[in-house]
């Protein structure tokens, strides 16, 4: 096909390269183009960036919700400093970042490898690997919820070969259920990293990789030394999805344990919605909210930052 | 040429984009409420709360047999609680909707969203003859009543009577005869307690509210959560002294059932109490609910008054609401003793009538019982969050749940309920 | 590349004599390979064949014998509960409404916005692009309160174009930057032709741009048609009315009124899962393809 070929040859293209002629743009823009620009434009900014500084002021304040919504400068952000609670909810966050991040990622990055060479089933292996991507989180949540219960299955088959007393209540245990819901988590975004990795890898030269293994490189030696170094583009946008996804977790805890027991699977955004909406601290809420951006904004950059340097 | 038509351009976009700003500025949030209602007369809208199915059902051929046309709308609790207060200061809320009184509802009141009902309370009215602390619990601080309560109902240790009998326990009058009640269930190999602190964690408020109220007595309790008192007073300790004691009898999956899915063990014969209010009844099987019964927590200290528990469920209206001619009526209707005896009796559940004018002598003897309770008992509470606000509940499922797993832990714990419980109460 | 592994690699390639041993090897590594995967295949599917299990058994067959236990019953029970009482029917309805709009509205317009961005010299282009992207990385929490309200003061709160409105703001800038790579991959010939040809923007926009972009299209529809469908937090935020939810509102609204009730539970989900098992299957290719295009930098 046309365009695969040419975003494959646009990519290998060096950088710096002069762009070849015909690509200009026009210079006068007519009036219907502007239109094109400024409907999804002018959506955007409505939706999206005017809640969001909305969102920074309202973290200025106090508000139930009801009536006008008092100003207290950064008195929330000092609040969240010395709350336990949020402390826990750091904490996990960074659990979840490093354990959801990089279970994924590994776990993917063998799979696709793995299911990189064309052979009999390989299609099947991936689409059963991506499944669960295309389920929604609270469906997830409710999936693994069956396996984890008390009487569910994974303590019967625990039981049923003989090592019944491992059995535990995932969910309720507060030193067990924040892996259990990060296990879950893992298990529906790996087909997702797989196949971003998938991609990465159709893009690695195989001659490379012969050549090298004709030289007596083992597997390991050629994967790190001749296939990772050129899936660094790659990398660096899985890492940052990762990240950015792992703060912005929310329906999978919340489907299944809605940050208990006691806090200890209590992650930013979950902690953000229960401030907002079942305490009605909106204010405070918000400034968990203006947190978790901040967070992420380092990451974001970076993806952007990644993004321009291959549209140059 | 082309500069300066790009510059008009600009220009034209920096005027749309302030015209735009101006425009949703308007929108900014935090600027109070957008004012009055728009709803036109039509279909009134209640907005229900009552996601269980039997009270879902009741609640549905109930507003059937109304003579106008309401939209019953149902949303699991949870996210009802999250959405309430954008329902009543929406511009065209929800006519009228299902909660209880309380700290939440006088809450509402103080900021005006809440429709006075007064009207309903006069001579004449559909809760004229309520009881007169039915109708102290619906007034709001401004002296207008805002509430329309239609059903309550009575927390108790509710037990299977041919269980007892297989086992051959007696109910206890005394804690101490409590206690070997439950030694003597273990012993046999039956959960003596079962509990749902898993999806539910108030259940676990239950025990506490109860043994601060045969412990410390109503009035302590009452102040205690308005901040009266500390969490981490002597008194209170010496209720978790109490709670320890029943620990060690509790279903050790508790922590992972739901309140509902905790009846399960009891039905099977597996679990043998249950501390949790009336309306457990929806839950049980139907050919096993003759067979409930229940007694009051036993006394632990003889010189404490009786008290006892009987939360109040009912409804209030939206101050926005675009009909109100209308939303009072169907209020009325909601009040009116038929109404009352057709929702209970549809709900399988054993909620007593607020309605005095309700028959109740028809009804099982599971609820006679209850209402002898109530009407012999000389305090009678809510709820802990109904008698504090969401928020203070919130604080107590965390310290509780915490507790029921690491018992030893009670001072810390204790400690940081009370700086918990001193957020809420400065916010 | 050195001169002799360039030699060796041809030579590699040309290979006949060592077949015998390299198809041995190759067969053993196949035996690995299917021995590690079809395993690894069966324990990544469990959670599906035990949730299947769930939704067609009895409540009863449950309540005894656990809810991991094999089936020893089969129920449509819990199926028939989820449409007659869970509004299970009516919220497939909203989602395939509320999904169909907000994927072609929303590859509309961010066809739109890539081909003014990738063809004309707009002022502060690329910070445009940027800017949108960066739209659809910001954290969701931090949009919900103040979209409420918007929608709230805009008069359509509790609605599904609210939803639909949200929804299609909220992805617009991953499509339209996805979109924007695409176009601008397109040779400048195409587009200098039918300029000279006479053909004013929009005919260059719909009859030439667009049907090459099909295959962008393809990935990204089917890539958003998932992700819109299984949005839960935008449907909670800006809805309140039961009959208005999507699947996965009203799911999470049927484990509130069913807690107890395993195979009702289960069974709304199986039902929330397969429109998108449908798109996913028939779409297979598209799915990876999508991810592709918008990754393979």
């Amino acid at each position: 096909m046309t365009q695969t070929a040419l975003l494959a040859a646009r990519s290998q293209r060096a950088p710096g390269a002069k762009r070849p002629k015909g690509r200009s743009r026009l210079a006068r823009v007519p009036r219907i183009i502007w239109v094109f620009l400024l409907l999804p434009l002018a959506a955007e900014l409505a939706l999206v960036f005017w809640p969001a500084l909305n969102s920074f002021s309202l973290s200025m304040t106090t508000w139930n919700g009801v009536g006008p919504a008092v100003n207290v400068g950064f008195k929330n952000y000092q609040d969240l400093l010395t709350d336990p609670i949020y402390q826990t909810a750091l904490i996990n966050n960074v659990i979840w970042v490093v354990g959801f991040g990089g279970a994924s990622v590994i776990i993917g990055l063998a799979l696709a490898v793995a299911l990189n060479r064309p052979r009999r089933g390989i299609g099947i292996y991936r689409s059963v690997i991506y499944l669960p991507m295309v389920l929604s989180l609270a469906v997830t949540g409710i999936f693994w919820r069956v396996l984890y219960q008390p009487d569910g299955t994974l303590n019967l088959r625990l039981e049923a070969i003989g090592l019944g007393f491992l059995k535990h209540q995932w969910l309720a245990d507060p030193n067990t259920a924040l892996y259990a819901v990060l296990i879950a988590a893992v298990w529906r975004q790996v087909g997702y990293i797989m196949v971003l990795y998938l991609a990465g890898l159709k893009g690695v030269d195989p001659a490379l990789e012969e050549a090298a293994s004709v030289d007596g490189a083992t597997a390991w030696q050629r994967f790190w030394r001749i296939v990772m170094p050129q899936l660094s583009g790659v990398n660096s946008i899985v890492f940052a999805v990762t990240v950015i996804d792992s703060l912005r977790t929310f329906d999978i805890v919340w489907a299944m344990t809605r940050g208990g027991p006691y806090n200890s699977t209590q992650l930013l955004s979950t902690y953000m919605f229960q401030e907002s909406f079942t305490v009605l601290n909106l204010g405070y809420g918000s400034a968990i909210a203006v947190t978790i951006f901040l967070l992420a904004i380092v990451f974001i950059i970076t993806y952007l930052v990644r993004a321009t340097r291959e549209e140059s | 040429m082309n500069d300066r038509i790009t510059l008009s351009r600009r220009g034209f976009l920096a005027g749309t984009t302030v015209i735009g700003g101006a425009a949703l500025l308007s929108a900014c949030v935090g600027t109070g409420g957008a004012a009055g209602g728009g709803g036109a007369s039509g279909a009134l809208t209640l907005q229900s709360s009552l996601s269980d199915p039997a009270p879902k059902a009741a609640l549905a051929s109930v507003v059937k047999s109304y003579k106008g046309k309401v939209t019953l709308n149902t949303v699991a609790i949870e996210q009802f609680r999250a959405q309430l207060s954008t329902y009543l200061t929406s511009s065209a809320p929800p006519d009228v909707l299902t909660w209880y009184a309380g700290s939440v509802a006088n809450d509402y009141a103080s900021k005006d969203l809440l429709l006075d009902v007064s009207d309903l309370w006069k001579s004449g009215g559909a809760c004229a003859n309520f009881p007169p602390a039915l109708k102290a619990l619906s007034t709001a601080a401004s002296g207008k009543q805002i509430f329309v309560p239609t059903n309550y109902y009575w927390w108790g240790i509710f037990h299977k009577k041919s269980a007892f009998a297989e086992w051959g326990i007696t109910q206890p009058k005394t804690w101490d005869e409590f206690l070997a009640v439950c030694d003597k269930l273990k012993s046999k190999g039956i959960s003596p307690l079962t509990m749902g602190t898993g999806s539910t964690p108030w259940v676990a408020s239950g025990w506490f509210d109860y043994l601060d109220l045969r412990v410390n007595g109503a009035t302590f309790h009452r102040e205690l959560l308005a901040g009266k008192h500390s969490f981490d007073s002597t008194e209170v300790r010496n209720v978790m002294k109490h709670y320890a004691e029943i620990l060690p009898f509790i279903d050790p999956n508790a922590p992972s059932y739901s309140w509902q899915e905790a009846v399960t063990p009891l039905v099977q014969n597996k679990s043998a109490m249950y501390l949790i209010g009336a309306f457990v009844t929806q839950s049980v099987p139907t050919e096993q609910v003759d067979d409930i019964d229940f007694f009051s927590v036993p006394t632990i200290d003889s010189s404490i008054p009786s008290a006892e528990e009987a939360p109040t469920d009912g409804y209030f209206a939206s101050a926005k609401t675009g009909n109100k001619k209308g939303t009072l009526d169907l209020l009325a209707y909601l009040a009116a003793p038929k109404t009352q005896q057709d929702f209970i009796a549809t709900s399988k559940s054993s909620n007593l009538p607020t309605s005095p004018d309700v028959n109740t002598s028809g009804f099982s003897p599971l609820v006679q019982k209850g209402v002898k309770l109530l009407a012999e008992t000389k305090e009678i509470t809510q709820f802990f969050n109904r008698d504090s606000s969401d928020a203070l509940q919130t604080t107590a499922d965390t310290a509780l749940t915490k507790f029921m797993a690491q018992p030893g832990d009670v001072s810390s714990i204790l400690k940081d309920w009370q700086t918990a419980a001193e957020k809420v109460w400065k916010a | 590349m050195t001169v002799s592994n360039t030699i060796a690699a041809i030579a590699a390639d040309v290979r006949p004599p060592a077949v015998r041993k390299r198809v041995s090897r190759r067969a053993r590594s196949a035996a690995w390979f299917h021995g590690l995967m079809i395993p690894l295949s069966l324990l990544w599917i469990t959670p599906l064949a035990f949730i299947l299990f769930v939704a067609f058994r009895s409540f009863d067959d449950i309540s005894a014998n656990g809810l991991g236990a094999f089936p020893t019953s089969f129920s449509l029970d819990g199926f028939i509960t989820v449409f007659t009482q869970g509004g299970v029917g009516q919220s497939l309805v909203n989602s395939v409404i509320v999904t169909v709009s907000t994927v072609l509205t929303s590859l509309l317009l961010a066809s739109l916005a890539a081909f003014a961005l990738s063809r004309y010299r707009i002022p502060f282009r690329r910070g445009i692009l940027l800017l949108m992207l960066a739209g659809n990385l910001l954290p969701p929490q931090i949009l919900l309160i103040p979209v409420s309200r918007i929608c709230e003061a805009l008069g359509i709160y509790d609605t599904l174009f609210a939803l639909i409105v949200v929804q299609v703001a909220f992805g617009l800038g991953f499509y339209t930057f996805v979109l924007h790579g695409f176009m601008r991959a397109i040779p400048g010939e195409v587009f200098e032709a039918a300029v000279v040809d006479g053909a004013g923007d929009l005919r260059i926009y719909a009859r030439i741009i667009m049907p090459l972009c099909r295959p962008a299209l393809a990935a990204l529809g089917a890539l958003a048609t998932t992700w819109v469908f299984n949005d839960l937090i935008w449907a909670m935020t800006v809805l309140r009315t039961e009959t208005k939810f999507p699947i996965t509102a009203a799911l999470l609204n049927l484990q509130g009124g069913f807690v107890s009730q395993w195979n009702v539970v289960a069974a709304g989900a199986v039902i929330a899962a397969i429109p998108t098992a449908i798109v996913f299957f028939a779409f297979q290719k598209h799915f990876v393809s999508g991810l592709m295009v918008g990754s393979s930098k």
